[in-house]
C-alpha cells in the first residue's frame, strides 16, 4: 500500500495540483501523470544533491525527512485542488488517455477546445490491436519481476540505495567492500539511487527488492505511457493508427536486444538504472516535448487561446525533465542539453521566434547549475 | 582520421548486432525523409535522425566526446546513439507504410510481416544468456541469501568481513550491508588490474595455499571464509583453526573464532 502511495498516488497529486499550467485539450491523466512524476523528480534533486553535499553525517536521513515531507505537503495540496475541481467541474475535468471524452456539441462550438485532440471511435480492429498491445505489456511487466538478469553494475548502484536504506549514507561508504570513502562525484549526482531508497524506506521494503522487482513495474509503463503521447501528436488527426504504432514499439522493446548497447537492452534487462531511464525514458520525453511545441506553430485550433502559463508549460517541463536527466545520469545532463539543442535548431527554423531560444535557455539552467556544482565539487 | 572513423564504424556495428534492426530504422528514416508530407515530422523523424547517424560516424564528434568524457570516453561512445529515436523512427513509420494502402487486408499483411521481420531479425531479451528465472523477489541467488542470513551480526554487534568465491561477490551486499568483504566486484572488472591479498590466494591459484589464505584472511579481519566444495585447497582449513560454521548448497561456510571473537 505504502509503495502504491510514493510511486503512484503522490506523483499523481503532484500532476493534478499543477495541471493547470497545460492546455486544456492537453490535460489527459496521463500527461497529469507525467508532469507530477516530473515535479516529483524534480523536488528530490533540490533536496538531495544539497543534503549530500553539505551533510557530513546521516545526511540520507535529513533527505529522507526534508523529501517526505515537502512532497506529502505538495500531495496534499494536489488533492485539495483534486477535491475542489470536482465539485466544480465534475470528473470531466481530466480526460482518459487517449482521449476518452468525445467531441460533443459542446466542444465542438466551444472556443476552448479543440476537436482534433478529442476521441475519435476505435473500431473494433483499432480496440483489437490495443488489446494485444496491453498484453504485452503485461508480459513485460510479469516478466520483469519472475525473470531476472545479472548485471554486474547493481553490485555499486543498488547497494548505494541499500546502503542509503540501512545506514543514512549518500554514496560514502564504498559500495563493493563496505570501506568508508569520500564522496564519489562521478556518480554521486545520479541520486537515483537515493530516490529508490527514498522509496524503500517509505514503504519499509527492502531496496534491492525496490530496484528489481519493483521499478521495472513503474517505469515499463511510464515509459510506453510517453510513446503513447508521441503517438497522439503524430497520429493526432488518425488515433486509430495509434495501438498499430504501440505494438511496433513494443515488438522493438521485446526484440531489441541485438547487442548489449541498445536501449532496448537497458529498458528491459536494467530498468533500475539511471542510464536504461536516460535512455527510455528522458530521450523519448524531449521529443515528445519538441513535437508537442513544433504542434502548436498553427495545427492546433486552440493555440490563439493559449494562455501565457499554457504557452510556457512545456518549456516549464522540458526544464523537467532535463533535471530528471541529471538525477539519472551525469552523462544524461550533457546528452540531454544536446538533444534539446539540436531540436531547438530545428523549432527556430520553424518558428522563426526568439522566445524559443530563451525557453530553451531557461530549460537548461537547473542543468548548468548542476554541472557547475559537480565541476566544483570534483575539483575541490 | 580514417582509423577514428573506422573505431566509430565498429562500435556502430558492435551496436546493431546483427544489422537487421539498424538497416529497419534506417530505411525507415530514408522513407519518411522522401514520403512524409508533413516537413515537422519529416525533419525531426527523417533528415534529423540522419544528421546524428553521420554526426556519431563522423571523427572529430569522436575526438571531442573523448576530450570531454575523458576518463572512459572510449567504452562509451555508442551513448551518442541513443539520441536518435529509433524506435518511434520505425514505428512511425511502419504505420505510415501500413496505413498507406487502400485495402485493409494488404495493411494487414504488412503490419503482420512488419512485426515478423523485427521477431525474426531481432533479439528476444528474455533469451539473453544473462537472464533466468528469479529465484526471488531480490533477483540474487537463495544461495547468497543463506549464506549472508547464517553469517550477519546480531542487531547491535559490529559488522563482520567475509571472503567469498568471485561468484558471489556481486550479490552480497546487495542483500546485506552489514557483511563487508576483503574485496568485491572491482576485481572482476575487465582490463583492470588491481592488488588485493585475498583476491590473490583466494581466485587467482588453481589449488588454494591454506595457509596463505588464512594469514591474508586474519590480515584484513575476515571472520568468515566461503569456499565452494569443488575448489581445489592443498589443506583443510579446519586445520589451521578454522571452523564448519555450515554448508549451504554447494558452499562451505568457515568461522574463524580468532578473528570474531576478537
Amino acid at each position: 500500500m505504502l509503495l502504491i502511495l510514493w510511486l503512484l498516488i503522490v506523483p499523481m497529486l503532484i500532476g493534478i495540483l499543477l495541471n493547470g499550467i497545460l492546455p486544456i485539450f492537453r490535460r489527459t491523466v496521463g500527461i497529469t501523470f507525467i508532469l507530477g512524476y516530473l515535479a516529483y523528480f524534480g523536488l528530490f534533486e533540490i533536496i538531495a544533491i544539497p543534503c549530500m553535499t553539505r551533510i557530513t553525517y546521516g545526511a540520507f536521513g535529513y533527505c529522507y525527512r526534508y523529501f517526505f515531507a515537502s512532497s506529502i505537503v505538495l500531495a496534499v495540496l494536489g488533492l485539495t485542488r483534486l477535491i475542489l475541481v470536482l465539485v466544480k467541474e465534475g470528473p470531466s475535468f481530466l480526460s482518459v488517455f487517449p482521449g476518452d471524452t468525445h467531441a460533443g456539441a459542446r466542444e465542438l462550438m466551444s472556443p476552448r477546445s479543440d476537436p482534433k485532440g478529442l476521441k475519435l471511435d476505435y473500431s473494433v480492429e483499432a480496440r483489437i490491436y490495443w488489446g494485444i498491445f496491453f498484453v504485452l505489456l503485461a508480459v513485460q511487466m510479469v516478466l520483469a519481476v519472475v525473470m531476472s538478469s545479472f548485471d554486474g553494475d547493481d553490485a555499486y548502484y543498488v547497494v548505494e540505495s541499500l546502503l542509503a536504506q540501512q545506514v543514512d549514507v549518500m554514496n560514502t561508504i564504498h559500495p563493493y567492500t563496505g570501506i568508508s570513502t569520500s564522496l564519489d562525484i562521478r556518480h554521486a549526482f545520479a541520486v537515483i539511487t537515493m530516490w529508490i531508497a527514498f522509496v524503500a524506506k517509505g514503504s519499509g521494503v527492502h531496496s534491492t527488492i525496490v530496484a528489481h522487482s519493483i521499478i521495472p513495474l513503474v517505469v515499463i509503463p511510464f515509459v510506453y505511457l510517453v510513446y503513447v503521447e508521441i503517438g497522439r501528436i503524430l497520429f493526432r488527426r488518425r488515433q486509430e493508427v495509434i495501438p498499430v504504432f504501440m505494438l511496433v514499439v513494443s515488438f522493438l522493446m521485446m526484440f531489441g536486444n541485438v547487442s548489449i548497447y541498445t536501449p532496448a537492452t537497458f529498458f528491459l534487462m536494467r530498468t533500475w538504472q539511471g542510464k536504461a531511464m536516460v535512455a527510455n525514458l528522458v530521450f523519448p520525453l524531449i521529443l515528445w516535448i519538441f513535437l508537442w511545441l513544433l504542434e502548436d506553430i498553427r495545427e492546433t485550433s486552440g493555440n490563439g487561446k493559449l494562455t501565457w502559463m499554457q504557452k510556457v508549460a512545456p518549456w516549464f517541463i522540458l526544464t523537467l525533465v532535463n533535471m530528471l536527466s541529471g538525477i539519472c545520469s551525469s552523462l544524461g545532463i550533457v546528452f540531454g542539453g544536446g538533444l534539446v539543442a539540436l531540436y531547438t535548431l530545428v523549432l527556430l527554423f520553424f518558428r522563426k521566434k526568439w522566445t524559443c531560444l530563451l525557453g530553451a535557455f531557461v530549460s537548461v539552467i537547473p542543468s548548468m547549475i548542476y554541472v557547475l556544482v559537480y565541476m566544483s565539487l570534483r575539483g575541490a | 582520421m580514417y582509423g577514428i572513423f573506422m573505431e566509430c564504424w565498429v562500435a556502430l556495428k558492435l551496436y546493431g548486432g546483427n544489422g537487421v534492426l539498424l538497416v529497419l530504422f534506417l530505411a525507415a528514416a530514408i522513407y519518411l525523409t522522401f514520403k512524409e508530407e508533413n516537413i515537422k515530422k519529416k525533419v525531426m523523424l527523417g533528415i534529423l535522425p540522419l544528421v546524428v547517424l553521420a554526426g556519431f560516424l563522423f571523427p572529430v564528434t569522436k575526438i571531442v566526446y573523448v576530450a570531454v568524457f575523458n576518463s572512459d570516453g572510449g567504452d562509451t561512445y555508442y551513448r551518442v546513439l541513443w539520441l536518435i529515436p529509433m524506435y518511434a523512427v520505425i514505428g512511425y513509420a511502419a504505420c505510415k507504410l501500413i496505413f498507406s494502402f487502400k485495402k485493409k487486408a494488404v495493411s494487414r499483411i504488412v503490419m503482420a510481416l512488419i512485426l515478423a521481420v523485427i521477431a525474426a531479425g531481432g533479439s528476444l531479451v528474455y533469451l539473453n544468456q544473462y537472464v533466468s528465472v528469479a529465484q526471488n523477489l531480490y533477483h540474487i541467488p537463495d544461495n547468497v541469501i543463506e549464506i549472508c542470513d547464517r553469517i550477519t551480526p546480531d542487531e547491535g554487534k559490529p559488522r563482520v568481513r567475509a571472503a567469498f568465491p568471485s561468484e558471489l561477490v556481486h550479490f552480497v551486499r546487495q542483500y546485506d550491508t552489514n557483511i563487508l568483504m576483503p574485496y568485491g566486484r572491482e576485481m572482476l572488472e575487465p582490463g583492470k588490474d588491481y592488488y588485493n591479498p585475498v583476491f590473490e590466494v583466494m581466485e587467482k591459484p588453481k589449488v588454494i595455499n591454506a595457509e596463505e589464505l588464512v594469514n591474508a584472511t586474519r590480515e584484513t579481519k575476515c571472520s568468515y571464509i566461503i569456499l565452494a566444495n569443488d575448489r581445489k585447497i592443498d589443506t583443510d582449513l579446519t586445520e589451521l583453526g578454522l571452523k564448519v560454521l555450515d554448508t549451504v548448497g554447494k558452499y562451505i561456510i568457515y568461522v574463524d573464532p580468532e578473528i570474531l571473537e576478537n
